[in-house]
């Protein structure tokens, strides 16, 4: 009977003395980007077994990444990725590799020893160069204050101590015959979440940590606070064409990252505290001009794989948010797309006003004479549809599907 | 209800072959390229998960470098050992390519023909192929057989076997709960050069052994390739 007591009240009380089951930050504690300092320094090799095995680890991953075919085989994509690295860590060589991939997702990441996978996916969601360094900032923050080090560490110190209590579990319940397995499953179930809240606290570590680069390096602080408001309005454009309501998947306890919603309030109230510390007559720069510039080139095979998602409502989202800084020929290309795979009720007429509008302008992509030919066939005006595709075919005269066309042509 | 707690120390090493009927280990003379191969060793700590150590990992590669070497030797006849991708002559990117998909088709090889997921159209067929990168290798480098091989090995921690210990107490007491101890698994396969296919594959699990050491590299190597066999009626393991 004692032992039952004894338990609950331990429960209720929660764990004292047990200072590993609540290891970790609070997470709703906002972090001062300016308190932050980098915890490595240029040239820094590991010293400890433990990190030194991470490290190996990524350099067979690097390796093969390196001659990979999902890397971007873009040099001018990829050395202005790594430039404004550098220019974000003050020209000081940390030795961060940066490795754009070819992957429709938004994301980016940080391994232990220093390199960076950027997905296609973020840069089709950026509006300028400001938005892209607080994300490489964010990842920078990571490597910089050795996150991935002390999340395998933590990770290794927080599933010892389940082990060990799950044994004394074991060994008590067959010593005294009561029922311990119920204690220790609250106790694991707590270091278990405790390892969540560790990863979130780190994350919040690194938007904060990013934010202070990209302040330091003369860029708009909002820009951060900017890229989660335009995930979310995607992600919620998303959830209402497939009549689903928009649920945050990181606003879980069993999340590695905080709620989408609370890092872009953090973000932006920090970036409120830098700007109105910022008294000299400096302006902060997007460097909107700049990005613009690379994206152009880019622009159509980042969307074409954003497309192939079939995501209607976040294409549609990211199209028209793209709009803002003017439709082009191969966005309204892609409007088309996205109405034409869509497929709904008014999608064909939706469509075929997307392509006319698209070959309106000089420069249009040949695809989208394409569309708008088979476009202008299917809706009874086959010469205009048929003008449409030989001018296709003088765009693109080795297209792959060139003998298709022709085929069309001739019927 | 106290049951006898036996503390029993079984050390065995298994491996198990197979290979296609028409089989035959190469004889005469040919030529092989050992590709680099993919070691790793670590450390099993108390909570289960395994830490490479980098020194560990570097010893046990150029032991089972070494080993190899001496092996070979010892046959006669024209092996080459690469210990890097660039020295297995060819571009490094393909060679890369060519070392990922041969795990790939190790591991469907192990998930079919030895972890019970037997696939209908295998059934009583060893099939698998690395198709034409491996026949361009073969071509570019002028080799017969590419041999690939890949070992992991894992120590326990000092706490991890603090908990084994404990763990046979527990079982003492009526309630077992038994932490596993490091362990040793490699796998090598024979690839035929002028056909792309896999014609040989070996396994070797082990709970003893320690490739770090000279001895112990030696008798991984020796358990893996030392006595390859012809191929059996498939279905039934060659050894």
């Amino acid at each position: 009977m004692a032992g039952f007591l004894r338990r609950r009240d331990v429960l209720t009380q929660g764990l004292c003395g047990c200072g590993l089951v609540v290891a970790g930050w609070p997470a709703s504690a906002r972090v001062n980007p300016m308190s932050l300092a980098p915890l490595v320094h240029p040239g820094y090799v590991p010293a400890d077994a433990d990190e030194r095995g991470l490290w190996q680890q990524c350099e067979e991953f690097e390796y093969e990444l390196a001659s990979s075919n999902l890397l971007l085989q873009d040099p001018t994509v990829q050395s202005y990725v790594h430039a404004i690295t550098n220019r974000l860590l003050g020209e000081r060589d940390f030795g961060i590799r940066t490795y754009v991939v070819r992957d429709a997702e938004f994301n980016a990441s940080m391994f232990p020893n220093g390199m960076m996978l950027v997905h296609t996916g973020l840069l089709a969601r950026m509006r300028n160069e400001a938005q892209l360094a607080a994300v490489l900032g964010h990842e920078c923050g990571h490597y910089l204050r050795r996150h991935s080090l002390e999340r395998h560490r933590d990770l290794k110190r927080k599933s010892a101590a389940a082990a060990i209590v799950g044994l004394a579990a074991a060994g008590a319940t067959g010593a005294t015959g009561s029922n311990w397995f119920d204690l220790a499953n609250s106790i694991n179930t707590m270091l278990v979440l405790s390892v969540y809240t560790f990863s979130r606290g780190q994350e919040s570590e690194a938007d904060a940590y990013g934010l202070k680069l990209l302040a330091e390096c003369g860029y708009m602080p909002g820009a951060a606070a900017a890229v989660w408001a335009q995930i979310i309005a995607e992600r919620k454009a998303s959830a209402v064409a497939r009549k689903k309501r928009y649920r945050d998947h990181s606003a879980s306890e069993y999340s590695t990252h905080p709620p989408s919603q609370e890092r872009m309030e953090d973000l932006a109230a920090s970036a409120d505290d830098i700007a109105s510390r910022v008294h000299d007559s400096r302006e902060f720069e997007d460097r909107r001009a700049e990005w613009l510039a690379l994206a152009a080139p880019i622009r159509f095979s980042l969307l074409e794989e954003q497309i192939k998602l079939n995501d209607p409502g976040a294409s549609l989202y990211l199209l028209e948010s793209l709009a803002v800084d003017g439709w082009t020929g191969t966005l309204r290309f892609f409007e088309g797309e996205a109405y034409r795979l869509r497929g709904g009720v008014d999608d064909v007429a939706r469509a075929t006003a997307a392509y006319l509008a698209a070959v309106a302008f000089t420069g249009a992509p040949p695809e989208a004479w394409r569309a708008h030919g088979y476009a202008q066939i299917q809706s009874g005006h086959a010469d205009d549809g048929r003008r449409a595709l030989a001018h296709y075919l003088e765009l693109k005269p080795d297209a792959v599907d060139a003998a298709m066309v022709r085929f069309t042509l001739v019927q | 209800m106290v049951a006898a707690a036996v503390m029993s120390v079984t050390a065995c090493t298994t491996t198990r072959q197979v290979a296609d009927t028409s089989f035959t280990p190469p004889q005469g003379d040919y030529r092989l390229i050992v590709m680099q191969p993919d070691i790793s060793v670590g450390l099993l700590t108390a909570g289960g998960v395994v830490e490479q150590r980098e020194d560990w990992t570097d010893q046990a590669t150029a032991n089972v470098l070494q080993s190899l070497r001496a092996m070979h030797a010892a046959r006669g006849g024209n092996a080459m050992i690469a210990a890097t991708r660039e020295e297995s002559g060819w571009d490094v990117a393909e060679v890369t390519d060519l070392v990922r998909l041969h795990e790939a088709v190790g591991a469907s090889i192990t998930l079919h023909k030895y972890l019970g997921l037997a696939l209908p159209t295998k059934k009583n067929r060893f099939d698998w192929t690395l198709g034409e990168q491996a026949v361009e290798f073969g071509r570019a480098t002028r080799f017969d057989y590419a041999l690939f091989l890949h070992a992991q090995d894992s120590f326990s921690s000092a706490g991890r076997v603090a908990l084994q210990v404990a763990g046979f107490l527990s079982c003492a007491v009526g309630v077992c709960v038994m932490a596993t101890g490091g362990q040793q698994s490699a796998f090598a396969s024979l690839v035929d050069l002028k056909t792309g296919q896999v014609v040989w594959f070996n396994t070797l699990a082990s709970s003893v052994g320690d490739i770090r050491t000279a001895e112990g590299a030696d008798k991984l190597v020796k358990a893996l390739l030392g006595d390859m066999k012809p191929g059996a009626p498939v279905g039934k393991p060659a050894g």
